[in-house]
């Protein structure tokens, strides 16, 4: 374990580093839909728009003013929290992303917990057997489902888990003939059906949750079953669990203290990153599941060209990224103290 | 340079990983090239031209993989799309390493401010989510398949310059680095002669993985309808156009589909398997005939 007085400037150069990037990060997408949409007038308010509509969506998003204008005006609303109105259904956007934000969590927490699960056994299955069938087996399932679309997942589970074998349903969030819906809480339903001890809602919640997140897992674990198969491998074959084994310690704890707990270490990182990749998978899975999150949120702004919804949305898919990757730093850190020492390191033999 | 071909060709037939990826990506490529080269002569059935008599066939052997709903053979409609599901991953990740390799030797070779500066900004498009960035400057600039490789290229650069960045820094490091500078090379010479050579072999492994994630995402944007135009056969697109034929005619979402997998399973099975036959660390094991130093694990206790 690393001492307090080494790790405290550590994480305050991390938060630093995080919040930095999320400004530039800010920076960059104003700049990016700036030269990219030279005319959005004509976007927002649509293609039969009259001259007096479209000035006044002129006027509404300051798009007259030269671009440090418009760039004082973007910055002051992220500074308030006051995000504007939704030009397509004219509601306020931060409203719309406080209903559509849980939904999405809900599903890639879920998913996460099946990822880490799946793709943690897999690879250390894969790895203390490796070079043996059960090795090639793990390996060709998982390389195969990563290279699947999300859409064919989709649509396969829909297929045979819904239609051939009707054992979930094919989508929506919860049940809506259950009379009794637990109150809005957190917003995340299962969570809400739980805290208020909704047994029906919370069945039902877990019904339809779980075909979207395990298509997400399926699809996504194997990046993690890739890190942790070759982490074993360096961990199995390093010098101090020959050690440990000649000096006679026992073949379990050698597996759990000296092998697993090593390869844990990488691992746990991997699992973080694949949040963001998990959240761009929503956009897909939330679609053909009809789960009214994030994702399709996005995707309606983007079909719609809708840069004040886009422009938030992508931010919050980033600062999802920034928080995962900080969350994942810090744990490295915490369980290798050598990085936040700044020896660098990693968990060589 | 031929002994480097004969080892690489050992290299690939040596594991049956890569040897599965090389044989279907080599079938694709083949029939993609001669896609475009007869422009359409290779097809066994006209992918445009509706015959309404044999509407929404199943798969059998006249049609593998069974007609639409326009009775034009589906087969037929996924080889052409080919050219466009392999082309433009192949394009994306090609021009994406050629950034990254200018960027990154300049970043490794200079340090000081252009190293900071380029490297602040691979992190700054690192922390986007790819998919969302490159549908939403797809959507922007309107659907052209110009259009969508370029909004793919603006998200995929960023890890070649890592990858590459950190792979020079390592060999700038060599002793024979050295003595070339303190000969006085130039710095062209270097690159040339010393950095590119080296972090090749590392660049083609992570790129030959990385057109399967490409595709993935290219098939994904025809999917959502975002940035391809309607009229250019795409793989993804061809499955959303039909979704609402899913439990009436399954093969005609399900096989398509299943071609971008293979696709995709092809370049990864080969990056894959390379990356692992050029492991330093797994070599010895994988020389004895996968065995693992056996004499240890054996009840030790």
């Amino acid at each position: 374990m690393i001492a307090l007085r080494d790790f405290l400037p550590y994480l305050g150069r991390r938060v630093l580093g995080a919040i930095a990037v999320l400004i530039g990060a800010m920076l960059l997408v104003f700049f990016i839909s700036y030269i990219l949409n030279p005319d959005p007038a004509h976007l927002w308010a649509g293609a039969r728009a009259s001259k007096s509509t479209i000035a006044a969506v002129v006027a509404r998003y300051h798009l007259n003013q030269p671009w440090y204008i418009q760039l004082y005006y973007f910055i002051q609303s992220y500074a308030t929290g006051n995000l504007g109105i939704d030009p397509q259904t004219g509601k306020s956007i931060l409203s719309e992303m406080e209903f559509y934000f849980p939904n999405t969590l809900e599903l890639v927490l879920v998913s996460m917990v099946m990822i880490a699960i799946l793709g943690v056994a897999s690879g250390y299955f894969a790895g203390m057997h490796f070079g043996t069938k059960i090795d090639h087996a793990i390996r060709i399932f998982y390389l195969a489902t990563w290279s699947s679309p999300y859409y064919l997942g989709g649509f396969l589970a829909i297929l045979v888990f819904s239609t051939y074998i009707p054992l979930f349903p094919s989508g929506g969030m919860y049940s809506l003939t259950l009379t009794n819906q637990p109150a809005h809480i957190t917003g995340i339903y299962i969570l809400d059906a739980l805290i208020q001890l909704n047994g029906p809602a919370f069945l039902s919640g877990i019904q339809h949750v779980f075909m979207p997140a395990a298509v997400l897992a399926l699809l996504d674990f194997g990046l993690v079953a890739r890190i942790m198969r070759s982490s074993i491998l360096n961990a199995r074959w390093s010098t101090h669990v020959k050690a440990a084994r000649s000096k006679g310690m026992a073949e379990g704890e050698v597996r759990r203290n000296h092998i697993l707990r090593n390869a844990l270490i990488d691992t746990n990182t991997i699992i973080a990153v694949t949040f963001g990749f998990l959240l761009s998978g929503t956009i897909v899975i939330e679609e053909i599941f009809a789960w009214p999150g994030i994702g399709y949120f996005t995707y309606q702004a983007i079909v719609s060209i809708d840069y004040p919804v886009l422009v938030p949305c992508v931010l919050l898919f980033t600062l999802g990224v920034i928080v995962a990757n900080f969350i994942a730093d810090v744990f490295y850190s915490l369980l290798d103290p050598r990085i936040a020492l700044g020896e660098g390191g990693g968990s060589e033999g | 340079m031929s002994t480097g071909a004969a080892s690489m060709r050992k290299l690939i037939t040596s594991n049956l990983l890569s040897m599965f990826g090389l044989v279907t990506v080599s079938i694709f490529l083949v029939v993609t090239v001669a896609q475009i080269v007869s422009s359409g002569a290779i097809l066994p059935y006209s992918a445009y031209q509706p015959s309404y008599g044999q509407a929404n066939l199943p798969p059998s052997l006249s049609h593998p993989f069974g007609t639409d709903l326009l009775g034009r053979d589906m087969l037929s409609r996924v080889i052409t799309a080919l050219p466009i599901d392999v082309g433009i991953p192949i394009i994306t990740v090609g021009l994406s390493a050629a950034i990254g390799i200018v960027l990154g030797t300049l970043a490794a070779f200079f340090r000081g401010w252009l190293d900071e500066v380029l490297m602040r900004l691979t992190d700054l498009f690192m922390a986007f989510p790819t998919m969302i960035m490159a549908m939403a400057i797809a959507a922007t600039l309107g659907p052209s398949l110009v259009n969508v490789t370029f909004s793919m290229i603006i998200v995929w650069w960023p890890p070649y310059v890592r990858l590459v960045r950190g792979g020079v820094l390592a060999i700038a490091a060599e002793d024979f680095v050295s003595i070339s500078k303190a000969l006085n090379s130039s710095f062209f010479y270097i690159v040339r002669k010393d950095a590119i050579p080296n972090v090749l072999p590392t660049i083609l492994v992570y790129a030959t993985f990385d057109v399967g994630s490409a595709l993935l995402t290219l098939s994904t944007l025809g999917f959502l309808n975002v940035g391809i135009p309607p009229t250019a056969p795409e793989l993804g697109m061809m499955v959303s156009n039909v979704t609402y034929n899913l439990f009436l005619y399954p093969y005609q979402i399900i096989l398509p589909a299943v071609v971008v997998a293979v696709i995709v399973a092809g370049f990864s099975f080969l990056g894959e398997g390379i990356r692992e036959s050029l492991d330093v660390k797994l070599r010895p094991h994988i020389l004895i005939r996968a065995k693992p130093p056996k004499e240890f694990e054996t009840k030790s206790q």
